[in-house]
């Protein structure tokens, strides 16, 4: 038998910090173009005030879009209740998510920040009631996202939140499932 | 007779202090039936990292006093503690288990913390005060909440055993978590008084606690990660509380801070 020191959450931050926070996304259900639903038309944001600039800035079509993504986070750093987790994504929005998850006794409240490839990000906030113990910590609720940059300036929708904690590794699975988002 | 009033004057000394510095005590301020001191302590207490928290109450009885038991404790914790950031109960031990087996019987990876309590057993006309070990364990959810359970065992003068559980829950500003304990009466002698318990003390974390994991089909022993402290310290220090509930009726109330740790 051996015995070990596994090395402390802190250690493993900064060892993800260097090596960069492996993240895999799968895109459930049907590609978010088939799926999204053109709208109204936005006028970007002084377009009607500078015709010069709208030429450089297309105007574009308001979208309404179904995202069912599923994410495997590590962790990046931990402190008090506070877990936070970063990686790459793929799927609906392909890009990199960072997640904080503040956990009590029963919920775990989330905020989250995704920065899909194409530019932009998607930021919002989640909470959810632990329903499992032991090694994995699981949990389910429903989520918002309440702001967005660049090309999802604007952004907003709701979604279902899944999760689930693996407590030795401190890996974060993480879903979500029905989301619509507009922007 | 002489054996038992010494016994009883040991209940009744201050208990010895837990972390030194980190340690402060408070004793409610009404004049109660049941006058209740709580220790609390963070080991080591470094913000951002893993601590223990040992947590410990006395009940002081009149001399003249029949012990009454207590029937429920309520444990405040301050905010920003979470065992789900821990290693802590990656298994979980259930109630039958616990009570047909003894710790023994319980996954180790399920042990939470270690501990020691005082008992009042009545003998005759008198209380014999009888020391218990304390184990603590990571039980499955209940209700939604997590739960604990906790193991006293003492052996002389009365084998004993005792089992109850704890469910865990969240609390108001300016605590975070309320571990909530309903301790099941302990009868003596037929007709006497039930068994009182006059002293717990526990730690919750990972100081001394080793856990097992299969990695390539061996067998590797670890210490898991304990609670983590958060990176600041809340307004006041770290702040704890306990209310008690006794079988005669009566309540008490005990709080002690945990002051911030110094800047170096």
């Amino acid at each position: 038998m051996t015995r070990y020191d596994r090395p402390t959450r802190r250690g493993i931050g900064r060892g993800l910090a260097a090596a960069g926070a492996a993240l895999v996304l799968t895109t459930a259900g049907a590609d978010a173009a088939s799926v999204a639903a053109p709208a109204r038309a936005i006028p970007h944001s002084g377009a009607r005030t500078a015709p010069a600039a709208s030429a450089a800035v297309p105007a574009r079509d308001a979208r309404t879009v179904s995202v069912n993504d599923t994410g495997y986070l590590k962790l990046l750093h931990a402190s008090g209740e506070i877990l936070t987790e970063a990686g790459s994504i793929s799927g609906t929005l392909p890009g990199t998510a960072i997640v904080r998850l503040d956990i009590g006794a029963e919920t775990v409240t989330a905020t989250f920040t995704i920065k899909p490839a194409t530019g932009g990000s998607i930021s919002g906030t989640g909470r959810a009631k632990i329903g499992s113990d032991g090694r994995y910590t699981s949990f389910g609720g429903s989520l918002s996202v309440t702001r967005g940059t660049g090309r999802y300036a604007g952004a907003h929708g709701t979604g279902k939140l899944y999760g689930k904690i693996e407590r030795v590794h401190d890996t974060l699975t993480v879903q979500t499932r029905e989301g619509t988002l507009d922007y | 007779m002489a054996t038992a009033a010494l016994l009883c004057a040991c209940v009744l000394a201050p208990a010895p202090a837990s972390s030194g510095a980190s340690t402060t005590r408070a004793r409610a301020e009404r004049p109660e039936a049941h006058p209740t001191t709580l220790t609390a302590a963070l080991s080591p207490e470094r913000l951002g990292a893993a601590t223990t928290i040992r947590i410990g109450f006395r009940v002081s009885t009149p001399a003249s006093g029949t012990p009454s038991p207590v029937t429920d404790v309520q444990l405040l914790l301050p905010p920003g503690l979470s065992i789900a950031t821990s290693d802590l109960g990656l298994e979980t031990c259930v109630l039958s288990k616990l009570e047909g087996g003894g710790a023994a019987a319980c996954p180790p990876d399920s042990l939470m913390g270690r501990g020691s309590a005082l008992t009042e057993v009545p003998f005759g006309s008198t209380f014999v005060t009888e020391p218990a070990s304390v184990t603590l364990f990571s039980a499955p959810l209940k209700n939604g909440h997590p739960q604990l359970l906790f193991l006293a065992s003492g052996e002389l003068p009365v084998l004993t055993r005792l089992v109850f559980g704890a469910l865990v829950m969240p609390a108001g500003a300016p605590f975070g978590t309320l571990i909530d304990t309903t301790l099941p009466l302990v009868p003596s002698v037929r007709g006497g008084p039930d068994v009182a318990l006059v002293q717990l003390q526990t730690t919750i974390g990972a100081k001394g606690i080793v856990y097992y994991e299969r990695v390539k089909g061996k067998t590797i022993s670890f210490r898991p990660r304990s609670l983590l402290l958060p990176a600041r310290c809340p307004r006041g220090g770290f702040r704890f509380s306990a209310h008690l509930t006794f079988q005669d009726g009566t309540r008490s109330s005990a709080a002690t801070t945990v002051p911030c740790p110094r800047h170096t």
